[in-house]
């Protein structure tokens, strides 16, 4: 008992003491408890036929009906495919990019070169997600686009690109690589940074080419970063940029291009089927989850430095 | 230094390549800005490949002639301002308690926080909450849910972290408050975390189309990306637009209201490097 009420007094002191820091603190409570909690509790309403009126709270329970709907419908493989192939496809061809490039930057010795480049290539990275779409759009539009306007002049002929569902995944991960690369590049160029100069001295001392010790010292000398760069990014590989998913797809092309958050957006929010959107978006959390988690476990099994 | 300077093909090809890769990179934006201040005759007959032709700047008069466009950019302006405003004071204040050691339960918030990061309800309750306490059609609707990025906050709590003991203890013993130390001696010391921060908020304010088209339905308020994405993408809302939709509207005014929403961010774009870079990498570190 007494040792209870001493840890409550103590409890209680220390709250006094630090009252000025939780009034500072508070609004950041609040923010999380309703804005990022909150909605975790939201999602109970995919276990119930959400209504309007009676609210969160107030609508019916009614199971996994919403789930047992979406597995069993065609939607949910077709969904799972166009996820992992969108998502893979720009991690083998998105992921090695910016490494190359961090690489080229580095070995080339002319200064004010070296800096307009990269200033250059990420200069995309600021640009707005609205922006780089309709650039995408205009030059590959079929009769005023640019590319379409060079081949006509080789004599080819004139692809609807933007109509054609064989082209999406090449025109998102083309396009994501363009808008990225140079800005994913900084990681990888501070890292170069951090290898020691006294090993390239050295090497040049032993008679090493440039090619040879890039091979030897800048490479492993990247590797740790590579490696949690990797992993990061496969761990986070079906949170594809469905902003831009939702900007460059149409009806034309869903069979390829709509992924779980597109097709979220659609069910939930333009034919307010509420709670079978909840569903689906829970059921892609949870294997987003699980993926961010493995990808933890293996960096941590590998190279003994998880990412948390 | 004999070798640095010599030339060899390695070195050569290297840089053919990187210039390549810059133009490629900046073409396409140099490519839309030509457009926009050529004339109509040279951009419809497709006579532009790179250097304008008939320079005249009609089509920005246009662009400011219309409505929508000048209002959405003062709307976009009024919430970038606000919301980036808004997220450096929460961010700044919750990251100071946080920071301290010694903090009650400081172990507790940081594993909640923390938490937040990989439990991702979806859009869906997230539009529920935002609608159920009535924030949608105002510009609360795109400031108040997202007040807080986490990565943010740890950034700057681990920046706090990092300043000396001393002089917070000094003020201490002087008598001052907490919130005299945070805003006349932290906040101060911390201008290049938060300057790092702020580019990042204000980024996302700037260029963000997505909460802006769900949460706001009145015309009036749209923001630049959203007005931009009705003109450009989904100009005339029908499947011949997919097909073309660059041939419907005219290319130099579109062009020129790209070049007119690029125009606030390439101005802080190249103060930005440093700054991103350091935010970059405490992000990378912090995973």
């Amino acid at each position: 008992m007494s040792r209870i009420s001493t840890s409550l007094t103590g409890t209680w002191q220390h709250m006094k003491r630090d009252r000025q820091l939780l009034v500072l603190f508070l609004p950041c409570l609040i923010f999380y408890i309703i804005f990022r909690y909150g909605p975790l509790f939201g999602l109970t309403i995919a276990f119930k036929d959400y209504n309007v009126f009676e609210g969160i709270f107030g609508s019916k329970w009614v199971g996994l009906k919403h789930f047992v709907k979406f597995f069993s419908g065609n939607d949910f493989l077709m969904l799972f495919k166009n996820t992992l192939t969108l998502g893979f496809f720009t991690l083998i061809f998105g992921f090695p990019i910016p490494i190359l490039l961090a690489i080229s930057l580095n070995e080339l010795r002319v200064k004010w070169l070296k800096k307009s480049i990269q200033t250059l290539t990420y200069l995309p990275a600021f640009l707005s997600i609205v922006i780089i779409c309709s650039m995408v759009i205009d030059f590959l539009s079929p009769n005023t686009g640019l590319i379409n306007k060079l081949m006509a002049a080789v004599g080819l002929e004139k692809i609807y690109f933007m109509i054609i569902p064989e082209w999406f995944r090449t025109i998102y991960v083309a396009s994501d690589i363009w808008a990225n690369a140079g800005y994913d590049a900084i990681i990888y160029l501070a890292a170069v940074a951090g290898i020691s100069p006294t090993l390239y001295e050295a090497a040049k001392v032993d008679g090493c080419s440039r090619w040879k010790s890039l091979w030897n010292i800048t490479l492993p000398g990247l590797m740790p970063t590579i490696l949690i760069m990797f992993i990061l990014r496969t761990g986070k590989m079906l949170q594809i940029g469905y902003e831009k998913v939702l900007l460059l797809y149409n009806p034309t092309t869903y069979e390829v291009a709509d992924v779980f958050s597109t097709y979220v957006y659609r069910k939930g929010l333009i034919e307010s089927n509420y709670s079978y959107a909840a569903a689906v978006g829970m059921f892609e959390a949870f294997i987003a989850m699980i993926m961010l988690l493995s990808a933890n476990f293996i960096s941590k099994k590998a190279g003994g430095k998880g990412l948390w | 230094m004999v070798g640095e300077s010599k030339l060899n093909l390695f070195g050569v090809i290297n840089a053919l390549l990187l210039i390549c890769v810059g133009i490629v990179t900046v073409y396409p934006i140099l490519y839309i800005f030509s457009i926009s201040i050529s004339d109509t005759a040279s951009v419809v007959q497709g006579k532009i490949t790179l250097f304008p032709k008939g320079i005249n700047f009609d089509a920005y008069l246009e662009v400011l002639k219309d409505k929508r466009i000048p209002r959405a950019y003062l709307n976009t302006i009024f919430y970038t301002g606000l919301g980036t405003f808004i997220n450096l004071l929460l961010t700044a204040i919750a990251a100071y308690p946080l920071s301290r050691p010694d903090f009650i339960w400081r172990k507790y918030w940081m594993f909640g926080i923390v938490l937040t990061m990989f439990l991702n309800p979806g859009i869906i309750p997230n539009y529920l909450i935002v609608s159920g306490l009535g924030l949608t059609d105002s510009v609360w609707a795109l400031v108040i849910p997202n007040a807080i990025w986490t990565m943010e906050l740890i950034i700057l709590k681990s920046f706090y972290e990092g300043m000396s003991e001393q002089v917070r203890e000094a003020a201490l013993i002087d008598g001052a408050s907490e919130f005299r130390i945070l805003f006349n001696i932290v906040i101060p010391l911390s201008k290049p975390a938060l300057a790092s921060i702020a580019l990042f908020y204000f980024m996302g304010h700037w260029n963000s189309y997505f909460l802006p088209m769900i949460y706001l339905n009145d015309s009036t308020l749209y923001p630049l990306q959203v007005v931009l994405r009705d003109m450009l993408i989904f100009s005339e809302g029908n499947r011949a637009s997919l097909v073309d939709a660059a041939a419907l509207a005219p290319q130099a005014k579109k062009n020129a209201t790209i070049i007119l929403s690029m125009i606030p961010v390439l101005m802080i774009y190249p103060f930005a490097q440093k700054y991103f870079a350091s935010g970059v990498m405490i992000g990378a570190e912090k995973g």
